[in-house]
């Protein structure tokens, strides 16, 4: 993991320090509201339906076990002893008083953590693939230049006000883990023809009321050259985005008005400029972040694991709980562990604080002191010897995190929501809940196979439902919650966005309706193994569509 | 055609130094108990509690005012789901919830 230099210990300290001052001085009254908004927005601080909520930064999902304790004693000392696990790797507190911020962020700043950037128009926190550096398909780890996106975009001065937020997310392998083609730059690290490594640099995605999945802008930019060219990126956007018009604010609308031809060739004019700035790293300081990132020493493992294989032959709870939630780790007799934070009837993303440090806990005891965090809302312990699977799971069974149902039907994405949030136009926690009470039947999840349901509570997204398979949208109609289905949305490689089938359901009725679609999937699959999206891709609309509301 | 009877409003903001969800009570002081909440019947009413509430924001004491209906009939009932939550809190984590009047003492 990288571990803070001098520089950012110092930045990190000098932040803490100035925005104590800023909310010395709002409690005062020297500053206003208006005044202190943006100051807050800039330190992760909002104000939600009950309280002030802060978004702490984890930077491309990656935690150590030291930094879970601390996150995990935050929701206690700070918060009602709990916190929530969002769809940008990050981590919210639901709870929070204006009056102890300076003190919390004084304690992240002790683990290396803040909550910079995580809201106000600038560079978000970057996000990756949660199997970053451990997946046997990877080409490159995409922590290295998340690390390096991290370091550049850090109070970069000329990017502190762009027109609108600006979200980077970068993935490391073929398979797209972290939904790249949905942000306003996604880089896929790639190889060219000459076996060099570099970067595919896609443009002017994002999800909100106008979603889009990003053209691919540049098939290749050499090693060397990413951040002068992310830095042409970003100046284009920067001097010609609609900072008139909040809706048509993001890159994605420059890019769709600009076409993404006439875009690449503004970018291709303006990185020599970027370029003659020096703002590139050299490769020796890439070398010096990368090593913070070397493979962890790993011991040689014969397999098959034989105590592995018999817990499974013995336990066939554990054995698919071992299908769905253990991914393939590129050491042999290792495996990654995807901890669902999913549990039937539970707050998807939600956990304790005795739920924190038992999961740091288990990553200090079983998966070398890391963890990591998914833009599914779920954990990852990314270094668990398959001998340590059966354990595992059991203490995950203790702590109520064993469901084995990751990549299934209750493997739900869900937004805060009308619950908690400001924004949202109805609840999204409780239509996810009553989903997976639904769905509960692990034979049944199985039979249905791979189907990602994600949930928003407005059209702002956070929950993506754009990109999910099924998609639900909550929308205020007179007062009363209604919930609008897409269909067909993907957030991988295969990127799509879902298409809205028809006039939305009541509360009580979304579950009902979610069901008549996945039984209309069931009966129309061409095969077992024919997934839920690969149906609808061949089938279109309509069998789902005469579902729901008859013949028209 | 009889007049429609004016909407029943309350004034709502939340605290700014805990964000606390509060409501404008009839003793003039700002409460978490939305029963509590001084209901205006009035279209002149609900100005003058929308004037106190702007005052209060710029005094720094709340933030977030708003002047909210309220359904009609005894007590400060917000109408809206939204401000129903506001005043209970989430409804997916009652055990954290919050009475819509103070403990009896």
């Amino acid at each position: 993991m990288y571990i803070y230099d001098q520089f950012d210990h110092a930045i990190t300290k000098e932040r803490v320090a100035e925005f104590s001052q800023q909310v010395s001085r709002r409690l005062t009254g020297e500053l206003s509201e208006e005044q202190f908004r943006p100051l807050r927005l800039m330190n992760g601080l909002y104000l939600q339906l009950h309280a002030y909520m802060l978004r702490v930064a984890i930077p491309y999902g990656t935690l150590s076990s030291k930094q879970l304790h601390k996150l995990a004693d935050i929701a206690k000392k700070y918060d009602r002893d709990y916190a929530h696990f969002t769809t940008r790797q990050n981590i919210q507190y639901n709870w929070i008083k204006l009056d102890q911020v300076p003190d919390l962020l004084a304690e992240l700043a002790s683990v290396e953590m803040h909550a910079n950037q995580t809201s106000g128009n600038c560079i978000r926190n970057v996000t990756a693939d949660q199997f970053a550096g451990v997946a046997g398909d990877e080409i490159e780890d995409p922590r290295i230049i998340s690390e390096v996106i991290r370091q550049w975009s850090t109070f970069h001065p000329e990017f502190s006000f762009l027109p609108r937020k600006f979200k980077i997310a970068v993935t490391g392998a073929p398979k797209d883990r972290a939904a790249i083609q949905y942000h306003d730059i996604g880089i896929h690290i790639v190889k060219n023809d000459a076996g060099e490594t570099g970067y595919a640099i896609y443009v002017g995605g994002g999800m909100g009321r106008t979603p889009v999945v990003a053209p691919l802008i540049k098939p290749f930019v050499a090693r060397a050259d990413l951040l002068s060219y992310l830095e042409a990126c970003l100046r284009v956007y920067n001097l010609h985005g609609r900072r008139d018009n909040i809706y048509k604010a993001r890159i994605k609308i420059l890019v769709r008005d600009l076409g993404p031809a006439e875009y690449a060739r503004q970018v291709e004019e303006m990185w020599p400029m970027t370029r003659a700035a020096g703002v590139d790293v050299p490769a020796g300081e890439v070398a010096r972040i990368a090593a913070f990132f070397a493979p962890p020493a790993y011991d040689k493992i014969l397999e098959p694991v034989a105590a592995f294989t018999a817990a499974k032959a013995k336990y066939s709870a554990f054995a698919r709980w071992v299908q769905t939630n253990v991914h393939p780790h590129k050491v042999p007799g290792y495996g990654a562990v995807t901890i669902s934070l999913k549990p039937i009837g539970g707050i998807p993303g939600d956990a304790s604080s005795a739920q924190m440090h038992a999961i740091a806990d288990m990553a200090d005891t079983y998966s070398l002191g890391e963890v990591r965090v998914t833009h599914v809302q779920n954990l990852v312990l990314p270094n668990v010897k398959q001998a340590d699977l059966f354990a595992v799971w059991q203490r995950l069974g203790e702590i109520g995190f064993a469901e084995g149902n990751v990549g299934l039907i209750t493997d739900i994405i869900a937004c805060p929501g009308l619950d908690y949030c400001s924004l949202a136009n109805a609840r999204s926690i409780p239509i996810a809940q009553r989903l997976s009470q639904k769905f509960a039947d692990l034979d049944r999840q199985h039979n249905i196979g791979p189907l990602q349901i994600k949930i928003s509570g407005c059209i702002n997204a956070c929950g993506h439902h754009h990109a999910g398979h099924i998609g639900i949208l909550g929308v205020d109609k007179a007062g009363v919650e209604l919930y609008q289905l897409t269909l067909g949305g993907a957030g991988d490689e295969t990127a799509s966005i879902g298409q809205l089938l028809g006039p939305g359901f009541t509360s009580e009725d979304i579950v009902g309706a979610v069901d008549k679609l996945v039984n209309t999937y069931l009966d129309l699959r061409e095969k077992p193994s024919e997934t839920f999206l690969e149906a609808y891709r061949r089938v279109g609309p309509a069998p789902f569509k005469e579902s729901l509301y008859g013949r028209r | 055609m009889a007049q429609a009877k004016p909407q029943n409003k309350i004034l709502t903001a939340n605290r700014l130094r805990n964000g606390e969800t509060v409501y404008y009570t009839a003793a003039g002081e700002w409460s978490p108990y939305v029963s509590e909440a001084r209901i205006a019947t009035t279209a002149e009413d609900a100005d003058a509690l929308a004037k106190i509430g702007a005052a209060a924001y710029a005094a720094n004491t709340v933030i977030d005012v708003a002047v909210i209906d309220v359904n009609p009939g005894a007590g400060a009932k917000p109408s809206h789901i939204r401000e129903v939550i506001r005043a209970t809190g989430p409804t997916v984590r009652v055990d954290l919830n919050k009475s819509v009047a103070p403990p009896q003492r």
